[in-house]
């Protein structure tokens, strides 16, 4: 019998998973939008978004735009891959289910 | 992990992923009004040309189209993200506008925007690619109709009368900018409303 396949913990957090899955159909997200998008508090949010970032899952861009602070996040090459590896263990895992 | 992991978390985090990706990718905003726009601009076009008698009335009602687009466009955008999708299609549509605002006023300035059929035949031409381009990126069946109908209004205008070429023209810009703008614009409230709110 195969071994059964680990998932991502960073990936897992239902909050970064979101963030990743929305991240990887664009090419990159203000702050704001995926807030809206996710209904999480700015707090939460950030605390993720950093998590995500740390394990260089997502890259961040800090720039004004007329005179107003933006922050710009997008998926970065590693961060997309982890996501196709966590969307491939969970298929595993999940095996005859998936259709039930 | 996955031993405190149920089944059916991993089924719904399975259905988060693809919500979210979908979500990430739909283009949130309604882009049928610059259908409208445009519709309005060609008919003010055609109008002051055929009583003003102005070689200015293309390329300026084509420029403050432009600016108008683009005005509006800032405002309705916001935050929203870009996507590969959004700027193919977007390409499309800037390099039509900045193509017809060169040609009609270089056309306009030497004097050779006389053959009113040609004319017709070459702005239909170029909308029926744009449409058809931007509907095939899209399978989008009713844009791809709107491109049918410009391919067939300059066609039909080689053969007609001057009347008969103006009316197949207005004709064209009635079904392709405004009742097609008007379509997208409900198309999208509607996609909108059915969609409602996400939870992560």
């Amino acid at each position: 019998m195969p071994d059964l396949p680990e998932l991502n913990p960073v990936v897992h957090g239902r909050l970064r998973l979101a963030l990743l899955s929305l991240l990887s159909g664009v090419e990159e997200a203000e702050f704001t939008w995926l807030r809206t998008k996710t209904e999480a508090t700015d707090g939460n949010l950030g605390a993720q978004l950093l998590k995500l970032e740390e394990a260089g899952y997502v890259a961040v861009e800090k720039k004004f735009v007329l005179r107003k602070p933006q922050t710009l996040y997008r998926i970065t090459e590693p961060g997309r891959q982890a996501l196709i590896e966590y969307v491939q263990a969970l298929k595993q895992l999940l095996g005859p289910a998936i259709d039930a | 992990m996955q031993d405190q992991t149920t089944g059916q978390e991993l089924k719904d985090r399975l259905n988060l992923i693809e919500t979210m990706i979908a979500e990430g990718r739909r283009n949130t905003e309604s882009w049928g009004w610059t259908f409208v726009v445009w519709g309005v601009a060609y008919y003010l076009a055609v109008a002051w040309s055929a009583w003003g008698h102005s070689v200015w009335a293309w390329p300026a009602t084509v420029f403050i189209a432009v600016i108008v687009s683009i005005v509006l466009a800032f405002l309705k955008v916001g935050n929203q993200p870009g996507t590969t999708l959004g700027r193919a299609i977007g390409s499309i549509w800037i390099a039509l506008g900045i193509s017809m605002f060169l040609l009609f006023l270089a056309l306009g300035l030497s004097g050779r925007l006389t053959d009113q059929h040609l004319f017709v035949a070459v702005i239909s031409a170029i909308l029926g690619m744009a449409n058809g381009a931007s509907a095939l990126i899209l399978r989008w069946k009713v844009q791809f109709a709107c491109a049918v109908v410009w391919w067939v209004a300059a066609v039909t205008t080689c053969f007609g009368t001057d009347a008969q070429s103006t009316i197949v023209f207005l004709v064209a810009i009635f079904l392709c900018q405004i009742v097609f703008g008007i379509y997208g614009v409900i198309a999208g409230a509607q996609e909108r409303q059915r969609r409602g709110p996400i939870h992560a």
